[in-house]
């Protein structure tokens, strides 16, 4: 069975429901302790889950950033193995310069829990299809995302630009819930695709994110 | 004032209490013992004036497999899976600092149902603010939203349910209740909290001690007066961060079998979970207070004793196993210190360095406990009517309006949209809905209601205690739920005013008969007193909340219309009519009328549930406050309304409002209607066909249909009506 390595720092809240999803998509979920490096190989794909890594102190992510496990990630980047961030997961990305732009606090100032309309932009390993709607929960404080104007240049461009909110919740730039580096193996999205995987939990648009992960 | 008289003013100790501590000790209290009984003997710590009462409740089952005296309750769902839950007042905290207040209050609970070894799964809170333009309360109700956000959704605990009210009873003493789920899945450990092993060790685990929150128990413990800014000192400081570390380690320890026994340092700090470990484990203790890690190293014994810092936990390990332990904590960026042994006793004794500093039998702090019978009388029915009727001189179609837009009636999307209600990837149903859902793994759902309508308790404190049980046992009815067990949280005014104790004596008795009828016992809760400032009490609330079970994850109706041309359909069993939220607000207080058959009401809810488990509803709804015509209207989806009739079940527009219980709306496809009927006739009550599902419009039958889309702007419009500094 092929593995899905999932990061864990202190303060990682959401490891738990990914390891569910992987379990879920037919996966054997291993844990990637932040203290310890890894091996990247025989990985179907990382993901970096949400949460509230070292209690975001300093920056959201920033503390995360700078753990072995994140050299290891950064080195399985290099390789080309698909990553996928997901809420605070997609600050750490972000810190680590594995992605681009940051995440600042929302707009009203508080944290959003809702369900989100998205539109996939651009092709990723874990979203196939380009165009699709999709309807995913949202919670985080942090998830407005700012870039500067070369830069979102660059990312709309390089269609790095992975999906928008239909209905833009917490401000961010040009609607940008979600974004890709140039190589398109590393994807960062605020959204839970974790929570819309099954129909009891009110919407399954998320379960393909855990299926495809294509090199 | 003498010298004696200032002391007992210090440590909030009464004279005939001073006279039972010389008495246990032979001699008058001397040192750090002061501080000792002042926080073991608070209202808050030693329940003095309700253990009688609470010694009556319903309190067990066969599913009970750990109730009052432990940290929580846990009760056994079978197939290997169990749950802990228990909810406790913040009150005053929250008042003084809501941020702080309703952050530690969140932090607390969720230590009592991890100690017993359960993983948190789920948060709920039960909040009562005064009236929205009442001095501070736009800052209170912001301070506590984002106090109970902040710190829950950073331990990654969802809060998936809870209940607001308001009125103006709150304006000087809110209240913050926060209730914590946790799970244990198969093979998981049940933990206690007395001390056993002469010899094994006392470990400090967790956060370090600051001079947060001393004083702070005895500081619940008591009414407020005019400066409570004052008491700021006394509240705790909170930092999830280290809640979640502690979360991790605490339960890979004891699922690794390192922990003998556990307990949170709770109210009055060290003091509390020492004493108590050692009382309930019969035996004593030797503690060093000097090895306690300090954050403010000039700190004194009697400071460390009562510090409420947050976030640390005592527990007691064979000297063997102390390594293991200690790298597990290590690993979480923890401290595990070793601060004292168990002893044969009976004595814990507390030492300073090397001089021991006090030492007294646990017993004494704790069994010992002055134990009030405070006077009361025998409940006499108040605001009894012979016909509850409502008043005739409504414009129905202006009080629809305003009720949507009051702070009672209007939306709470405000609230719970700053509350991670997903995390841990179980949430079925969220606070949208009138009972919250989680999936266990078994593939089973688990519901959770919270319950107690203050309304109600103003009318009549015995008919609004049963009714904070029925009302969320029929809810989850309504979904296909069986209510399991139930957890309080009595908030109530001066236990010395026999007026307040009559009401808490009242609902204790009123909460205890709906539990038995039910089988659903009472496994855990607190009781918070003295809610109370400058003379004036709050609405008596005892806060509850419920757990229920459903053997499946299917056929949970929606709480909103589903299908155009869905059949509505009342069912009722007539007990208590009665003028309900309405009459409170049109005449200052609400009346009733009829009586109360607790097994009636509970045969109501097994036929309610077999009901939903037997005909495909795509609907149903308890009708609540402000009655049918509230109710009706909370149906509706941003398409989807309703055609309603008059006609035996409701006479004249003014009744769309009265309350009863109790009635429920059901709602099918046409064609199940035939079916319901069925099953409805041959279980009683009475039941109506009264109307159906119909798009773009509210329409009670009086030829002036309201658009849906006027109806759901004044629901939603209500937050920034009334807080219009938070929208």
């Amino acid at each position: 069975m092929k593995k899905v390595g999932i990061l864990r720092f202190w303060g990682t809240n959401c490891d738990r429901d990914i390891w569910q999803a992987a379990e879920v998509c037919g996966f054997k979920p291993e844990w990637l302790w932040q203290d310890d490096s890894f091996e990247a190989k025989d990985y179907a794909y990382f993901v970096v889950p949400g949460g509230f890594s070292y209690g975001d102190y300093l920056r959201c992510g920033s503390l995360a950033a700078q753990t072995p496990a994140m050299k290891s990630l950064r080195e399985a980047s290099n390789k080309g193995f698909p990553i996928i961030g997901i809420c605070n997961g997609f600050q750490i990305l972000c810190e680590a310069k594995l992605l681009p732009g940051v995440l600042v606090r929302n707009e009203s100032q508080r944290f959003i829990d809702d369900w989100a309309e998205l539109k996939v932009e651009n092709k990723s390993p874990f979203t196939q299809s380009v165009g699709q709607r999709i309807r995913l929960p949202i919670a985080h404080g942090e998830g407005r995302f700012f870039a500067g104007d070369d830069e979102l240049k660059k990312l709309e461009d390089n269609g790095q630009i992975w999906m928008r909110y239909m209905d833009n919740p917490n401000g961010s730039l040009k609607d940008i819930a979600g974004v890709m580096n140039d190589q398109k193996n590393v994807c960062g999205l605020m959204p839970h695709p974790e929570r819309a995987l099954l129909e009891w939990m009110g919407g399954v648009d998320g379960h393909p994110f855990f299926l495809e992960a294509a090199r | 004032m003498s010298e004696l008289e200032a002391k007992l003013k210090t440590y909030r100790l009464n004279k005939d209490e001073y006279g039972r501590i010389e008495k246990l000790l032979g001699r008058a209290p001397q040192g750090v013992e002061w501080a000792l009984f002042s926080a073991m003997w608070s209202e808050h710590c030693s329940y003095k004036s309700s253990r009688v009462h609470l010694k009556k409740f319903y309190s067990k089952s066969k599913r009970v497999l750990q109730s009052f005296g432990e940290n929580a309750g846990v009760i056994d769902l079978g197939q290997g899976e169990k749950v802990a839950f228990k909810m406790e007042s913040h009150n005053h905290p929250s008042f003084i600092e809501p941020y702080q207040g309703a952050a530690t209050g969140v932090g607390g609970i969720l230590r009592d149902i991890f100690t017993m070894g359960a993983r948190p799964i789920a948060l709920a809170d039960y909040l009562c603010f005064g009236d929205p333009g009442a001095e501070r309360m736009s800052f209170l109700v912001d301070g506590v939203v984002r106090g109970i956000s902040g710190y829950g959704n950073c331990v990654g605990v969802p809060t998936i349910t809870g209940q607001t009210e308001f009125h103006s009873s709150y304006d000087k003493n809110i209240l913050v209740n926060a209730f914590a789920l946790g799970l244990f899945e198969e093979g998981d450990p049940i933990v206690t909290s007395g001390a056993k092993g002469i010899g094994n060790w006392v470990v400090y685990v967790g956060a370090k001690t600051g001079r947060d929150g001393v004083h702070g128990a005895s500081m619940a413990s008591e009414s407020f007066e005019k400066d409570s800014a004052s008491k700021r000192p006394t509240v705790q400081i909170g930092d999830p961060f280290f809640e979640k570390l502690l979360i991790e380690s605490c339960i890979e320890v004891m699922a690794q079998d390192l922990v003998v026994s556990i307990q949170d340092m709770g109210a009055a700090g060290l003091t509390s979970s020492s004493f108590e470990m050692a009382a309930k484990g019969k035996v004593g203790l030797k503690m060093h207070l000097d090895q306690v890690p300090l954050r403010d190293p000039t700190m004194g014994p009697e400071e460390i004793l009562l510090s409420e810092s947050q976030e640390r936990m005592l527990l007691i390990c064979e000297p063997s196993k102390f390594k293991a332990l200690e790298a597990v904590f290590t690993r979480w960026g923890l401290d595990a210190k070793k601060v004292g042994e168990v002893t044969k006793g009976p004595e814990v004794e507390l030492y300073w360095h090397s001089e021991k500093i006090a030492a007294l039998n646990p017993q004494v702090l704790t069994d010992e406990a002055p134990l009030y019978e405070r006077p009361y009388s025998v409940w006499k029915d108040k605001n009894k009517v012979d016909q509850a009727a409502m008043i005739e001189s409504l414009t129905f179609h202006a009080e629809l309006q305003r009720i949507m837009t009051s702070p009672q009636g209007g939306s709470r999307d405000w609230i719970y949209h700053q509350y991670d209600q997903r995390v841990g990837g179980r949430t079925m149903r969220d606070a949208a809905e009138s009972v919250s859902v989680v999936r266990l793994k078994s593939d089973r759902a688990l519901a959770i209601v919270l319950g107690c309508r203050p309304q109600m308790m103003r009318m009549d404190a015995r008919v609004g205690a049963s009714d904070a049980i029925f009302q969320p046992a029929l809810e989850m009815a309504a979904k296909g739920f069986e209510p399991l067990a139930v957890t309080d949280c009595l908030n109530f005014g001066n236990p010395e005013k026999p007026d307040i104790m009559s009401e808490f004596v009242a609902s204790v008795e009123g909460i205890s008969k709906a539990c038995e009828s039910l089988d659903a016992p009472v496994i855990s809760g607190n009781v918070s007193f003295y809610n109370e400032t400058l003379g004036q009490n709050i609405t008596s609330t005892p806060a509850v909340g419920l757990v229920g079970l459903k053997n499946s994850l299917k056929n949970i109706p929606h709480g909103k219309f589903q299908n155009d041309g869905d059949a509505i359909y009342l069912w009722r069993v007539d007990q208590v009519t009665h003028t309900g939220q309405m009459g409170e607000d049109k005449s200052g207080k609400s009346v009733w009328s009829g009586s109360i058959d607790e097994k009636a009401l509970a045969a109501f809810a097994k036929n309610l549930r077999e009901v939903v488990e037997s005909v495909p509803l795509t609907a149903t709804r308890v009708v609540g406050k402000y009655g049918l015509a509230y109710s009706l209207a909370r149906m509706c989806t941003e398409d989807l309304g309703f055609r309603v009739r008059m006609g035996d079940w409701v006479s004249k527009p003014s009744e769309w409002f009265l309350e009863r219980m109790y009635e429920v709306l059901l709602v099918c496809p046409k064609a199940e209607a035939e079916k319901l009927e069925r099953e409805m006739k041959t279980r009683g009550g009475q039941f109506w066909r009264v109307g159906i599902v119909a798009e773009g419009m509210a329409d009670f039958d009086d030829g002036k249909p309201i658009m849906l889309t006027d109806l759901n702007l004044s629901y939603q419009s209500a937050w920034r009506v009334h807080f219009e500094s938070l929208a």
